[in-house]
């Protein structure tokens, strides 16, 4: 049995030729949708301004409000590709999503605090438009302390329970952004609803680079679990036999997606699916061993992100569609289908 | 962390808050609010836009104009391709993060404050006739006429004040419940410029109200938006909705319906439509 067991981690552990190619095609393709995103938008440049004069509205235009942007929404996509990958191969369920252990419920409150108090509280000055997204990561914050309490640091045995957490943070975090619908203005209203449909509109140099420079070393630590992820496929109790810190990994794993999905909800809102299809598809494409499908989600992810702002972006210009809404568009037929297809199998 | 503090710090506001002085060029406009749009048209300054917001739906020539989103959800981007030299925008233009961008970029972006008055209406013309250098008689003379229709207007509102009218101001039916306008709303200082008091005065903002608390407001008059008149076929089956039912307005046939921007854009309609519901609480 032992030697069966071995045998089998022995060729997860090795991510084979054609999943490299996969990768790698994954990989040009995202640089090249990074290109074309740059290249395409409502603003059309002229190359001679760009070359010639370093400001003119079209410089300004380029580096400051279509590079960052499309740079944040390659880095959202990732991270929420990233962390569904690696949530679902946790909690050995294919519907999980980054959404399930409450993180963005709780940067939403956050968030939604600001809209609906922070104009009466705060005056605009002190963190002019950092206050929002700062307030975000603290209520993602709060939940992962929640969630650590609860779960006594995520060792308590069973992820059933883990999951029941997430359940009941995500009620109260709707209850509280319910709260503040019902006390908010009409115009505080219509900023929360659009705020959960998600946008990248807002993306600066600024608020960009803590938030890259922190997701990206969030993701080069994560992806090295891969291998652990495998193990715990075969249950928590062999995988620890096996060798696996299995309390280590939940923290590692929790812990980083909680930081990205926490910070990606601060700075674009409410963007749904993407975490839970992404991983889907490339597990369709090439398989489902975590050392190919950690990093094939977040390059999936960010492709379809950075898709999904071009095209709202582009679809009415030069008005735009959130970008929530065309993820969510796309999402939730493949979801339906996903379901359609496990209740056959 | 220091880095984030840095750039904490480093952000401020620059933006010009109801400053009227005149645009060095106003030959193209972009709109961010349906009122500004309507004042524009009104001092027939309209050859200088080029771009507006989907609040701006009146004049329906508006719907010619490139359309830029819906004012509280612009685009940075959307608005740059269009190549502005002015950008004007009601107070409630957003996100945030998009006006600051906007100025950042050097353009001349003015935000005029929201007052839900008949004076605020005509601070937004004198305003806007001053940025976008109107100086003609003709404009001159139709800002008096605006000047008239206000007098006339607070004229009738004293009348109404003494015979303490109350009235309420529907938006829509959510099911049974009204979306009725509190304090601090748009329909509240409507309500107000006609003089009458706005009956429901218990609660700020848009809410859903139960029926209850609808018998005991007892309206005088209830005004509903026309967009909240769909989904009834006359006004006789709205009066007999339990919620609506037992007020004095649903008994007497007081209940009116009126276009919503007409009446809460707090453009130059806004006066128009004032003086008319005025003259029909005095009767």
């Amino acid at each position: 049995m032992s030697s069966i067991l071995s045998k089998k981690v022995h060729s997860l552990k090795f991510i084979n030729s054609f999943q490299t190619g996969i990768l790698a095609l994954f990989v040009i393709s995202t640089l090249l949708i990074l290109v074309t995103s740059i290249t395409l938008g409502s603003f059309n440049f002229s190359l001679q301004e760009l070359l010639n004069d370093s400001n003119s509205l079209d410089n300004i235009v380029l580096l400051e409000i279509r590079i960052p942007r499309v740079l944040l929404a390659a880095f959202v996509g990732a991270s929420l590709g990233l962390s569904g990958a690696s949530l679902q191969g946790l909690f050995r369920n294919p519907l999980a999503d980054p959404g399930l252990i409450g993180v963005s419920a709780g940067a939403a409150l956050g968030a939604s605090i600001v809209i609906v108090l922070g104009s009466g509280i705060l005056p605009d000055f002190i963190f002019g438009t950092l206050i929002l997204p700062i307030s975000a990561i603290i209520g993602a914050s709060l939940v992962i302390s929640l969630l650590y309490l609860f779960t006594q640091g995520f060792g308590y045995q069973g992820i059933t329970y883990m999951l029941l957490v997430g359940i009941a943070v995500n009620a109260f975090a709707s209850v509280g952004i319910g709260i503040l619908t019902y006390i908010s203005t009409d115009s505080e209203l219509r900023g929360l609803t659009f705020w959960t449909m998600g946008s990248f509109g807002g993306a600066s140099w600024q608020l960009i680079i803590p938030a890259l420079i922190i997701i990206s070393l969030t993701m080069f630590w994560m992806i090295p679990s891969a291998r652990k992820l495998d193990l715990l496929q075969l249950g928590e109790p062999e995988a620890y036999r096996l060798g696996v810190d299995v309390r280590k990994l939940k923290f590692k794993v929790i812990i980083a997606s909680a930081i990205t999905v926490g910070i990606s909800v601060s700075l674009s809102g409410m963007i749904g699916f993407v975490g839970l299809v992404v991983p889907h598809l490339v597990r369709l494409i090439g398989g489902v061993n975590h050392n190919y499908l950690l990093p094939g989600s977040a390059f999936l992810g960010a492709s379809l992100m950075m898709t999904a702002d071009l095209l709202s972006r582009t679809l009415i210009q030069p008005a735009e569609l959130p970008v929530g809404l065309i993820t969510s568009a796309i999402g939730a037929p493949f979801f339906l289908w996903l379901i359609f297809r496990i209740r056959k199998t | 962390m220091r880095f984030f503090l840095i750039s904490i710090i480093s952000i401020f506001m620059n933006l010009s808050w109801s400053d009227c002085s005149m645009a060095k060029d106003s030959s193209k406009t972009v709109i961010a609010g349906g009122s500004l749009t309507e004042v524009v048209y009104f001092l027939e300054q309209e050859e200088k836009i080029i771009g507006v917001d989907i609040t701006s739906n009146f004049p329906p020539a508006t719907s010619e104009l490139p359309s830029i989103g819906y004012v509280r959800a612009l685009s940075t981007e959307g608005i740059l391709s269009l190549k502005p030299s002015l950008i004007l925008g009601e107070d409630d233009m957003g996100p945030p993060l998009v006006v600051e961008q906007l100025s950042l970029t050097g353009l001349d972006v003015r935000i005029l404050e929201e007052d839900h008055t008949s004076i605020g209406i005509l601070r937004k013309i004198e305003c806007l006739s001053e940025v976008l250098n109107t100086k003609s008689k003709d404009t001159l003379s139709k800002i008096d006429l605006i000047k008239d229709d206000i007098n006339y207007l607070n004229e009738l509102a004293q009348e109404n004040k003494e015979s303490g009218i109350k009235v309420m101001l529907i938006l829509n039916m959510q099911g049974t419940s009204p979306i009725v306008a509190g304090n601090g709303t748009s329909g509240d200082g409507f309500i107000k410029m006609t003089g009458a008091s706005n009956a429901a005065n218990k609660f700020e903002g848009w809410k859903p109200i139960s029926s209850e608390s609808i018998i005991s407001y007892n309206p005088d008059y209830i005004i509903i938006t026309n967009r909240g008149m769909n989904s009834f076929p006359d006004i006789e089956s709205l009066a007999s909705t339990t919620s609506l039912k037992f007020t004095n307005a649903a008994r007497e046939g007081k209940i009116l319906n009126e276009d919503g921007m007409a009446m809460l854009g707090f453009g130059t309609r806004t006066v128009s439509t004032a003086i008319k519901f005025a003259k029909i609480f005095s009767k």
